[in-house]
């Protein structure tokens, strides 16, 4: 274990190989000592964004139906206005190109943003470390509290604690479910004591998942779980935003004596106080360059600015800035002026292409689809007056959010013609499924298959119009 | 090895067996539950006849299952040589295995 960190408040914790803490590592537990400051502020409403929008969004209506709801027994997606079925796939892999690109483009500008403010795996063990700090204590009470046998006292504190993140994984499980099966049914079964055995494994599925990442795993998710945190350091350049000391000014570190000149005495601007490892969720020293295992949480910079205030020296020994602005001693203007560069254009091109790509199809899509399959049974069959039938059945999907009508044609030969009723009814965002008779003279073409149109046409909505070609059989 | 060293290396492990399967068994999960519908699939030449969120639980469990096997046998194979004869390698480490996978 590395750790050369200045023992905090002269204490060494002691390298314990407790089994529920060894999951990746014999490690030292973290103690994350908690933080303010401008960072600190960011943190604390990203967190308030994200989970009101998790924990909210569920409840939203819209259209009298849940506003985002991942239906997955219906097949269907609803996302405020838009309703995707699984024919829609392609949208669903545009998000996915475009969500990645975004990520590449936030990464080569500012390094692990993402990590730092937004991941849930941030965010939960945010949450969980503030509760465990409300019922625990601060840094050192915890430390201390781990420390004692087992007692009343000490029983009491716990058992609160761990009640408080279950209650609180729970509901998280509750809400995670409540996106793919309608919230408000969810809450009836629940009231009646009816859960589905899946509904309810879910919900302590994702719950135990919160608890266990955000209670216990915490920085062992991002070190040694997160694929990303692997991949990361490929879209870094010497011109991304990372956290850094800034070593020429801070080194030599050393205790002082604050009415001595420490330049004099040839020292650098660190007092070498191990705050800002003490602060750090991962338990990383980042005087010691960028590590992978820095998720960019800016937890240390707020802790140093303390400590810079405090012993009125200009904040800002560890910031946000980048390789070359360190080395090349360079203010604001030109880390602004390098924003611009190959690598950070291809990504936003891709980005905006894509981006571009999906509004289009978005806004064009037609709220209409026919599939039309060839009745297997009958091929092609004399009726009266020397007319062949077909018979075909057509899949008849309204994907908008109104009861359509719908008026069906049929091409492609002289004299062809419906043999049956030619408007159907299809309710808002449902397939109906309609056997179409079609007749055409025997001579209407050559023998074999011909090819034909349907045309399916909503009435009062001229717009939403579909062809669909099939072959017509003729003896 | 310490007994915690032990507990640590197994523990280790499992999860390198577990966690990458499970990535890879959620991406499979949606890839074919986006392209097939649960109620179209036959079991044993019947129609399947759980309700569809038991048949994405049990596929998703069915395809875990499966990257289990694969990153198990991963592992497996991994073993070096005075591991198998069960000798002891005098300490060193070959490069050829990630440590912690046995
Ligand atoms: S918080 Fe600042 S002054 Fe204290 S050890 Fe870290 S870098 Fe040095
Ligand atoms: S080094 Fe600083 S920014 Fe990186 S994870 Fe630790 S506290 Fe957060």
């Amino acid at each position: 274990m590395n750790d050369p960190a200045p023992a905090p408040a002269g204490k060494v914790i002691p390298v314990v190989p407790v089994v529920e803490d060894a999951l990746y590592e014999v490690r030292k537990r973290i103690y994350p000592r908690s933080v303010s400051g401008a960072f600190a502020t960011w943190r604390w409403i990203l967190v308030w964004f994200t989970q009101i929008l998790f924990y909210g969004l569920c409840w939203l209506d819209w259209n009298g139906r849940q506003a985002v709801l991942f239906h997955l027994v219906e097949r269907k997606f609803y996302i405020f206005g838009w309703v995707f079925w699984p024919q829609d796939v392609f949208f669903l892999a545009l998000i996915l190109i475009i969500s990645a690109f975004a990520l590449f483009l936030f990464t080569a500008v500012a390094g692990r943003l993402w990590c730092g403010y937004a991941c849930p795996q941030t965010v939960y063990t945010e949450i969980f470390m503030w509760i465990e700090e409300k019922i625990e204590g601060d840094r050192s009470k915890r430390m201390k509290l781990d420390e004692q046998p087992m007692s009343a006292r000490k029983f009491r504190i716990k058992a609160t604690k761990q009640f408080a993140w279950i209650a609180f994984a729970l509901w998280t499980g509750f809400t995670f479910v409540g996106y793919f099966t309608p919230v408000r049914e969810l809450t009836q079964s629940i009231a009646s004591w009816s859960l589905g055995p899946w509904e309810t494994f879910w919900i302590f599925f994702y719950g135990f998942a919160t608890y266990g990442n955000a209670g216990y795993m915490r920085e062992q998710v991002c070190k040694y779980m997160c694929p990303y945190a692997r991949f990361q350091g490929v879209m870094f350049d010497p011109d991304t935003l990372i956290i850094t000391y800034d070593a020429e000014r801070g080194d030599p570190r050393g205790a002082r004596n604050k009415k001595l000149d420490y330049k004099s005495a040839g020292l650098g601007d660190c007092v070498d106080c191990g705050i800002c490892v003490q602060v750090c969720p991962t338990g990383i020293d980042i005087r010691k360059g960028l590590q992978y295992e820095c998720i960019g949480c800016a937890a240390c910079i707020d802790a140093c600015d303390q400590v810079m205030d405090k012993m009125n020296y200009p904040k800002g020994l560890i910031r946000y800035s980048t390789e070359h602005a360190i080395k090349e001693h360079w203010g604001k203007k030109e880390i602004i002026a390098h924003l611009m560069r190959p690598r950070t254009f291809i990504y936003t091109g891709i980005l905006g292409i894509v981006v571009a790509g999906f509004i289009y199809g978005l806004t064009t899509r037609i709220p209409l689809r026919v599939d039309v399959i060839r009745d297997r049974a009958s091929l092609a069959r004399e009726v009266e007056d020397g007319k062949i039938e077909n018979v075909f059945r057509l899949q008849v999907m309204n994907t908008a959010e109104e009861t359509r009508r719908f008026a069906l044609g049929v091409s492609g030969l002289s004299g062809i013609e419906l043999g049956s009723d030619a408007v159907v009814e299809v309710p808002a965002a449902t397939t109906k499924g309609v056997v179409v008779r079609v007749l055409a003279p025997g001579d209407a073409g050559k023998t074999g298959s011909n090819p034909i149109f349907f045309e399916i046409k909503a009435i009062n909505h001229e717009e939403v119009f579909v062809r669909e070609k099939t072959t017509f059989l003729l003896p | 090895m310490s007994s915690a060293e032990e507990a640590f290396h197994s523990m280790q492990r499992l999860i390198q067996v577990l966690w990458p399967s499970f990535i890879v068994a959620g991406l499979a999960e949606v890839a074919f539950f986006t392209l097939i519908d649960p109620q179209e699939l036959y079991l044993l030449g019947e129609p399947v006849h759980f309700s569809t969120l038991a048949t994405y639980s049990i596929g998703f469990f069915g395809f875990w299952a499966i990257c289990i096997t694969s990153s198990w046998a991963t592992c497996f194979f991994q073993r070096r040589a005075s591991e198998i004869n069960g000798l002891p390698d005098g300490g060193e480490v070959s490069g050829d295995r990630q440590s912690g996978c046995a």
